[in-house]
């Protein structure tokens, strides 16, 4: 007999199917915390497999529900699956697997062996999938702390080095402070409305009669996701952290972590405040130009590859805000800066994964990533080269690799309101796009022109999960440039509550 | 519901003890004294929740700040030892002082632009959030069938994320039992600078 009845209390509808691809997580989490407690040694190298399979189990239930193509809600509507959910909780699992894939070598290998790796970085995918759900304040909040929290851990993962600690330290430190902001702009946003969920304070900050309160809880929210997508002046941690912390862990911050930043503050801003585009529009026109351009400028000196992916990425984020900051023009602004947001965060997964999965596979013979170090790559390991240099240019947005695509995108999104701040941030994403592309090439020429830095021109051994990475990320840049209609076929038909109706 | 003469004096004896503690952790240089200061002032706030008919909040702000926070703050004074007298002239940041006021100055104002914004209409039409949502159940009994309701899904994730949280902090404080040194022909290869280690290192 049902506990909760006895005492009278209604048991919420539950929609098992919606909720399925966050229960086969669970149920890996699970798995995974067991066969690390009783595996022993086996398990070192069963681990990696497991959660790759655990990952692409939890993508099944995702294709079902969007071949249902029903929009699911639960909870009063604090949890929806719609389109727009299933596609990042799809790029999320698929991101996530192709980090598996990038770990399986680096940590069985390294002497920074430990199971609870695999049970962090799903517990964080978790919290992810959770977050392309959340339509409230409380499940947005748990869900950021759950894919932050484990984060912070993987990026002190060699505990043993200095670099490391302080690349955790860093992101914890920071990560708490950017909490506490966000958490400050909730509250207010929950006295003023006496609601959690994004729709109702939507509704209830409408007209309302308190604009300086209401723009200081909007200011204090869109703040709080500033840092954790690494917009400038938030970004102060995110070289440091990235050049720290392990590798895959790099790659995983630099593309789940700060895709789920972006989906929250999609989702809160668009949904909780598309009345009040004059609080956050220039807010977010200012960071999206500022990010843009001190991310490319300062990118433009670095010598650490892993460093000025890490400024590179701040600079993306500039891109990926752009759209946003012309979105409560209208209804079709929205839109467009959904579909532009959407399809670039898939792209940008893709072509930044790739070009980690590089460097950590040239890193297995050379032991470091200074750009120097990349000198004669196509002399010796010319199908590396010639992965990163797709991954670069397209990162660079040169056509027909998936970049462009992403960037033509943006440029609508931002054109289409026909707003002059719409037209100067334009301008300033082709200006920053151009000052990208000469430290993208400028790691291409190092690697087709220089000579090897020490002669040594024994090819790189790339193991196969490495090359299967390579291979997924790859496809994707390749198939998304030359054939955009496939992704613009799923990121232009996202259904998203409460826009455009 | 009128304020009543009771709630005025409650609230005006719980003023005093909160701001006074709140002094005394600032001003008593023994940090055994200071935390207990803050015991003062953590059980005032939930007096005045009390006062505003929130008996949950209050409840939850004596367990979990009186009791758990303080008493970890205590267990890490203790064991860093009490009699270490601290040089508060010495800044261990430069400019630490300076920044201290202007946070809490920002702090500060942030708090009374919420108040002197919001007047008299802070909460739009709404009912105050901190009062009970139909008055003749409890408080507690509200929270209680909205957490295993309308909540039920953040209260499975909190189980969750409180999981995960306690693994990785033991991850963090486990030493590995083989502590392998690395490889010595990477170090030759690639010197490890001290501020900035490469990634790899580590392998072969």
């Amino acid at each position: 007999m049902n506990i909760l009845a006895a005492v009278g209390v209604d048991n919420p509808p539950l929609d098992w199917h919606a909720l399925a691809p966050e229960l086969v997580l669970v149920g890996l989490l699970a798995v995974l915390l067991l066969v690390d407690a009783f595996g022993g040694e086996r398990s070192r190298w069963a681990m990696p497999s497991l959660t790759g399979i655990g990952l692409l189990a939890a993508l099944i239930p995702v294709a079902t529900l969007a071949y249902d193509g029903v929009v699911r809600s639960m909870f009063d509507g604090a949890y929806v699956v719609d389109n727009y959910a299933l596609l990042f909780k799809a790029l999320f699992l698929i991101a996530g697997y192709v980090v598996v894939l990038l770990s399986t070598n680096y940590i069985a290998e390294g002497d920074y062996w430990e199971g609870e790796y695999y049970q962090l970085l799903v517990a964080s995918l978790l919290g992810m999938t959770v977050m392309a759900s959340a339509r409230d304040l409380i499940s947005v909040f748990l869900a950021l702390e759950l894919l932050s929290i484990p984060a912070y851990m993987l990026a002190a993962w060699r505990k043993r080095d200095l670099g490391s600690e302080e690349a955790g330290m860093k992101y914890y430190l920071m990560g708490v402070f950017a909490s506490a902001i966000l958490l400050y702009g909730m509250s207010l946003l929950y006295g003023m409305t006496g609601s959690t969920l994004l729709v109702d304070i939507a509704g209830a900050i409408e007209g309302t009669e308190v604009p300086a309160l209401v723009a200081l809880a909007v200011v204090l929210v869109v703040v709080g996701f500033a840092f954790k997508v690494s917009a400038v002046p938030f970004h102060t941690w995110a070289p440091d952290t990235y050049q720290g912390a392990p590798t895959p862990v790099t790659a995983f911050l630099a593309v789940g972590s700060k895709a789920a930043g972006f989906v929250a503050l999609m989702t809160v801003v668009l949904i909780a405040f598309p009345t009040q585009p004059r609080i956050f529009e220039p807010l977010i026109w200012a960071l999206a130009a500022v990010t843009m351009i001190v991310g490319n400028l300062i990118a433009l000196r670095q010598t650490n590859l892993v460093r000025m992916l890490a400024y590179s990425g701040v600079a993306q984020a500039g891109y990926i805000l752009a759209p946003l900051a012309v979105a409560g023009v209208s209804g079709a602004s929205a839109a467009m800066a959904v579909e532009a947001v959407s399809t670039y965060l898939v792209i940008y997964a893709a072509m930044n994964l790739g070009a980690f999965a590089v460097v950590i596979a040239v890193a297995r013979k050379t032991g470091s990533a200074e750009i120097d170090s990349y000198g004669g790559l196509f002399s010796y390991s010319p199908v590396l080269a010639v992965c990163m240099s797709v991954f670069l240019f397209s990162l660079a947005g040169i056509p027909p690799l998936a970049g462009w695509y992403g960037k033509l995108t943006i440029f609508l999104a931002l054109i289409e309101p026909g707003t002059l701040a719409g037209y100067i941030l334009a301008v300033i994403v082709g200006l920053a796009s151009v000052i990208a592309l000469f430290y993208y090439a400028r790691v291409a020429k190092v690697m087709f022109v220089d000579p090897a830095p020490d002669g040594d021109t024994t090819p790189i051994r790339v193991p196969m999960s490495l090359a299967a990475a390579l291979t997924i990320t790859v496809a994707v840049t390749l198939v998304v440039g030359v054939l955009p209609q496939v992704l613009a076929r799923v990121t232009g038909a996202e259904t998203f509550l409460s826009i455009g109706g | 519901m009128e304020t009543t003469a009771v709630e005025y004096v409650v609230f005006a004896l719980c003023a005093v003890i909160v701001l006074a503690g709140a002094f005394g952790v600032i001003w008593f240089r023994n940090p055994v004294q200071a935390a207990l200061s803050l015991v003062a002032t953590l059980f005032g706030v939930a007096v005045l929740f009390l006062n505003m008919n929130a008996q949950f909040l209050a409840a939850v702000q004596v367990i979990v700040y009186t009791g758990a926070i303080v008493v970890l703050i205590l267990f890490v004074i203790m064991l860093l030892g009490v009699d270490v007298e601290e040089d508060l002239e010495e800044e261990p940041l430069v400019g630490q002082r300076v920044i201290a006021l202007v946070i809490a100055a920002g702090v500060a104002g942030l708090v009374v632009a919420g108040v002197t914004l919001g007047g008299a209409d802070l909460v739009s039409g709404a009912r105050s959030v901190t009062g009970s949502i139909v008055d003749d159940v409890s408080n507690i009994e509200q929270i209680g069938r909205l957490l295993f309701t309308e909540y039920v899904f953040a209260l499975e994730i909190t189980a969750v994320l409180l999981t995960i949280a306690v693994i990785a902090a033991v991850v963090m404080s486990r030493r590995p039992s083989e502590v392998e040194p690395l490889p010595a022909e990477n170090a030759s290869m690639e010197p490890p600078e001290p501020m900035e280690p490469e990634a790899e290192e580590v392998f072969d």
